[in-house]
């Protein structure tokens, strides 16, 4: 019918079956006689296949770490969340104790900054935990105020929760709770305060409720078992011993999200 | 990361993103590392050039972590995800439309690139031949060989990825191979029809 030639086009359409019945007729009648149409037909289907073959250029090294930490900048910006320099540290977690482990310590003020907790000697990376927050949280409606690092404990619940929120990195393990929480709840004395965002109103209402009014030896948000989960370990009646529950991000002052529940006594 | 991520890594997609839209504050970088060197993929041939990609990439990852809760879950994450992509890269191009689309980067980006890859001379050659000729399609008959062609997404999928009938993407598809077919003839006298493996990208998302 047509004894033109069929250019790229019409080819690709027939290809993808784009073309209406009296089209796709003509032009596979077309191709049947024309050699010169299957070649130019092949050269569309070896289009695709150059496409797909043709080697993506590698993501510049630095892009990853990059994204990362605009991540925990906007993290930041809605709550009180773990820094790129903890989260480097996770990785490290095998090597972590009550010495290296770096608290994100929120200020009722609006003062938002990392502190280390004890000596520092074990492990050189550990001085890398300060990074400069811009913006402040909001206050709390309950917001304490006058809070600072290291202020003396006090149990008055009206001044709103007062105990270290930990990120120490460490992922918890069953065999070893135990022990890896004892190292950081020697460690205490810090009474600090959690303010700003969901996040953190959440957890405050999630301390409370397992708190009971209890002021927490440590508030780790960490993991467990490899796991997420925020580990709170409460004095107990006797001296010296811990009263230790795991809990799971669901955790909030509705519901307790438990997944593990020990008491340890020295 | 291996020590946390043994179990994250069995957590799927949907999980991850509402376990962040939560609070969990690891969530949304396991979903992100996860999923990066395909978006990265897909940023990387949609633009062209190294460092718009890689600021597309971010902006994409900074969108997706703050609609997170708006994800409605009637498609893949990883679909949800690309459209966030393909979507910065569009922003980027709309916003340097004066500047006609770049055949490829400097040539000293792609000397740094090229030592990696399997073959550099001639995968290097490829690479830079197929940037160049995607570069003179219009943004959304290359956006849709990037995700059909390039990344092997289904037709249906990709119609999902841009949120336009299965039909358009077809149509977008066979504009630009028409267009790319001249432009990159050459390539299949130089390679043979030799059926290379280890295709970049390929297979389904999910």
């Amino acid at each position: 019918m047509n004894p033109a030639h069929l250019d790229y086009e019409t080819l690709a359409d027939l290809a993808e079956g784009l073309l209406d019945d009296d089209q796709a007729a003509s032009a596979t009648a077309h191709l049947d006689t024309c050699a010169e149409c299957r070649e130019r037909s092949e050269e569309l289907s070896d289009v695709s296949r150059i496409l797909a073959e043709a080697p993506v250029p590698a993501m510049p090294a630095d892009l990853a770490s990059r994204i990362d930490s605009a991540l925990a900048a906007e993290s930041m910006h809605n709550a009180a969340v773990v820094s790129l320099e903890q989260r480097r540290r996770r990785r490290h977690w095998q090597i972590l104790s009550a010495a290296a482990a770096a608290a994100v310590v929120i200020g009722g003020g609006g003062t938002v900054g990392y502190q280390l907790l004890g000596g520092s000697s074990e492990g050189g990376h550990t001085t890398a935990a300060s990074t400069p927050v811009q913006d402040a949280p909001d206050r709390r409606p309950h917001s304490p105020g006058q809070n600072t690092p290291g202020a003396a404990p006090s149990p008055n619940a009206t001044q709103g929760p007062r105990y270290t929120v930990l990120r120490s990195g460490t992922d918890y393990r069953a065999g070893t709770l135990a022990r890896q929480i004892t190292g950081l709840a020697g460690d205490g004395g810090r009474q600090l305060t959690l303010s700003g965002g969901d996040t953190a109103d959440k957890l405050a209402g999630c301390v409370d409720r397992i708190a009971q009014g209890k002021i927490p030896k440590v508030v780790d948000v960490a993991s467990y078992e490899g796991s997420p989960a925020t580990v709170i370990a409460l004095p107990t009646e006797r001296s010296g011993g811990l009263d230790v529950w795991v809990v799971g991000p669901g955790c909030s002052s509705s519901h307790t999200d438990l997944i593990k529940h020990e008491k340890i006594e020295r | 990361m291996a020590s946390v991520s043994m179990s994250v890594d069995e957590v799927p997609d949907k999980e991850l993103l509402a376990r962040h839209v939560k609070g969990d504050p690891h969530a949304f970088s396991a979903l992100v590392n996860r999923h990066r060197d395909r978006m990265w993929a897909v940023a990387m041939r949609t633009l062209g050039d190294p460092e718009e990609a890689a600021d597309a990439l971010q902006d994409a990852c900074l969108s997706a972590f703050r609609a997170a809760a708006r994800f409605r879950g009637d498609a893949a994450v990883t679909t949800w995800l690309h459209r966030i992509v393909v979507n910065a890269c569009l922003d980027r191009v709309r916003r340097k439309s004066v500047r006609p689309a770049t055949p490829m980067g400097d040539d000293a980006t792609f000397d740094a690139v090229a030592p990696k890859m399997p073959d550099p001379t001639d995968a290097h050659g490829v690479s830079l031949d197929v940037q160049s000729a995607l570069a003179q399609l219009p943004f959304e008959q290359r956006a849709a060989l990037v995700l059909v062609d390039m990344m092997g997404y289904s037709v249906d999928d990709a119609a999902q990825v841009m949120q336009v009938p299965p039909g358009t993407i077809k149509s977008r598809c066979a504009r630009g191979r028409a267009r790319l077919a001249p432009l990159l003839a050459h390539h299949r006298n130089r390679q043979g029809r030799k059926n290379v493996g280890g295709v970049e990208g390929g297979g389904m998302p999910r």
